[in-house]
């Protein structure tokens, strides 16, 4: 294992975009080894870093088990991925960028559910009326587990939707989501509405390092350099 | 990552064979569950916090299945296969691995893995008698393995339920505070709520509406909510229909108008949920504490009073059981009675054995009617280190 710092950035979509353009503009230029389908890189100019190109989950992954030292992805995933993330990774600086809430929504038809509390008081008396427990789609498993206890709610159980999810109340897959918006306007497509306290977290694009990376000096002295830049 | 399922098989193996010797011995017959259940029935039953914690998978065919994170459900639908309607009395034993998805990573004190050795009694209506049968029973079978101190916790849902029914409030409180009995914090705000202020209930909901539902006439205020649906382009989606919907707005409007619970009757549930005491005191605890304010629930009172001298009968030496009115379950299918054998070396985090009353698991698994079950496991790896005194 070499001594650089391993920097993990989106390989795809618009967060790679982003992210390219967020850093370039700092200064911080990202190369591609090799031909452009190549998943490692560099930043130029920069000796002692290693860029690798993963998917924004895998990032969460890289962080978590020490295969990256530093890495961009959005903070819903770290959370969602990393279950003592505050004891494994340092969030250093949100960029901005990315931006997108995780809600729990219900169909807007539901005019007496509006908040977390009146959920609750409902979820037992439908387990009594459909003999099953409320299902709730989410691709978030994590973050509404210990949103939902922290509410009090116990009487749910969670179908993992992977694509589409705002589509499951009204397919019937489900009977409400947890999922990001950014601007509500699917969720309102679909017929659904966010409860009025349930935003799990505001989320964005994050700069991350890892507490459990092996930092050798050089992988320290590059995160310097590399924070320092994105703070100017 | 631990990459021996178990340390010391062959000392856990014969422990298991002197505890299932016991069982045996009693009448009741040895089974052995499937290991690999199907996922839904299992998930929907145990709820999210150990779904949370059990290794669900799919197979090659689509069948979505998972590891047994207990015994107990597993014996519930080998029993439903056998015998449909439930309607029978049957004793079954078990010893095997469960399987637990550790989230700060696996250790040998919390191993993903583990060995359960228990018991299930179904169908019996003498509930007293068929729960201290079933934790004498386990007693023995921990004496027999060569335990010799320990202390047996216990609490009692029906003691709680019995308060709820007998102090003056809305049912549908009732059910509220029962719901939030496993979860300490959110009892306690349920509590002051009700008390404070149970028209909160309504503030967030539209005033107009409100205004125009009758609490008295439900199929005219679910005509009132269907125009304010199609007023606003709301489409009805999902599983609740408009009656419940209708039915969730008149339980808040009926909320707004009750009276709130009294502060005494507040003060009485709290106290209640304070009593822990060694079992006889705290028998004698609940009796003053009920008759002070006037509060009738002797058939509840009987039944804590007899199920504790069965089990002096039995040879359990009175100085060690503990009541504590707060003792809930992690695992939310218990009922009534519940349990747990404790040992200082462990403490109370990490009990040897537990279990108790589950009357509504067999329904939940497919049974046509609630059937009387009452069960309990061991935990094998705990019982074995601690009567090496060193860790399994």
């Amino acid at each position: 294992m070499s001594e650089n710092l391993i920097f993990a950035v989106p390989s795809k979509g618009r967060l790679m975009d982003q992210t390219t353009e967020a850093l370039g503009k700092k200064g911080l230029v990202l190369r591609k080894n090799g031909s452009d389908r190549g998943y490692r890189g560099e930043i130029e100019g920069m000796d002692g870093v290693e860029v690798a190109f993963v998917s924004a989950s895998e990032i969460a992954h890289y962080l978590k088990s020490g295969r990256a030292h530093l890495g961009i992805t959005g903070e819903d995933l770290i959370r969602e991925h990393i279950v003592d993330a505050d004891k494994r990774v340092e969030l250093l600086r949100p960029l901005g960028f990315g931006r997108a809430d995780v809600v729990v929504a219900v169909p807007a038809c539901w005019i007496d559910i509006r908040t977390m509390a009146h959920l609750q008081a409902m979820a037992s008396g439908f387990r009594r009326i459909h003999e099953r427990r409320l299902r709730v789609a989410t691709k978030y498993t994590n973050l509404t587990r210990r949103f939902f206890q922290s509410k009090g709610i116990g009487d749910y159980r969670i179908v993992e939707s992977l694509g589409a999810t705002e589509g499951t109340p009204a397919s019937g897959t489900a009977d409400l989501i947890v999922d990001i918006t950014t601007t509500g306007s699917t969720l309102k497509a679909n017929g659904l509405k966010v409860l009025e306290d349930g935003v799990i977290l505001r989320s964005q694009a994050n700069l991350v390092a890892s507490r459990v990376a092996d930092w050798s000096d050089t992988a320290r002295a590059a995160r310097h350099q590399i924070v320092a830049r994105l703070k100017g | 990552m631990v990459a021996e399922s178990a340390r010391k098989f062959e000392a856990l193996e014969a422990q298991a064979q002197r505890l299932m010797a016991v069982f045996t011995k009693a009448g009741y017959e040895a089974v052995a569950p499937a290991i690999i259940q199907p996922a839904d029935v299992f998930l929907d039953v145990v709820g999210e916090s150990l779904r949370a914690r059990t290794y669900v998978f799919t197979d090659p065919d689509g069948n979505e299945l998972c590891l047994r994170p207990d015994l107990t459900v597993p014996t519930c639908r080998l029993h439903l296969e056998r015998h449909p309607e439930a309607d029978v009395e049957a004793r079954y034993c078990y010893n095997g691995p469960a399987f637990r998805y550790q989230p700060e990573g696996a250790t040998a004190a919390h191993p993903r893995e583990f060995r359960q050795a228990g018991i299930e009694f179904f169908g019996n209506e003498s509930r007293e008698e068929a729960e201290a049968e079933v934790v004498s029973l386990i007693i023995k079978a921990v004496r027999a393995a060569g335990l010799k101190s320990f202390g047996l916790r216990i609490g009692d849902l029906g003691l709680f339920q019995a308060l709820l029914n007998a102090i003056d409030m809305p049912d549908r409180w009732r059910a509220r505070l029962r719901n939030q009995f496993w979860r300490p914090e959110a009892f306690r705000q349920e509590l002051v709520r009700l008390t404070r202020d149970p028209a909160e209930a309504i503030h967030d909901l539209p005033a107009d509406l409100m205004a125009r539902l009758d609490t008295a006439d439900l199929a005219k205020s679910e005509k009132v909510v269907a125009a304010y649906l199609d007023e606003h382009k709301l489409e009805l989606i999902g599983a609740r229909s408009l009656r419940e919907i209708t039915q969730g707005l008149l339980s808040a409007a009926a909320d707004a108008t009750s009276k709130p619970l009294s502060s005494a009757a507040a003060d009485l549930i709290d106290a209640y949920v304070k009593v822990k005491a060694p079992a006889r005191a705290a028998g004698a605890r609940l009796e003053d504490l009920m008759s002070e304010r006037g509060i009738r629930i002797e058939e509840a009172l009987e039944a804590y009073q007899r199920r504790l001298q069965l089990l002096i009968d039995s040879g359990i030496d009175p100085a060690l059981i503990e009541f504590s009115a707060e003792f809930g379950r992690s695992l939310e299918y218990y009922t009534g009675f519940v349990f747990e054998i404790v040992v200082p070396e462990l403490g109370t985090g990490s009990p040897i054995a537990g279990g108790g009353r589950y009357d509504g698991l067999l329904k939940a698994v497919g049974a046509p009617e609630p059937a009387p079950a009452v069960g309990s496991a061991i935990h094998t790896e705990r019982l074995l280190s601690t009567l090496d005194g060193g860790d399994a």
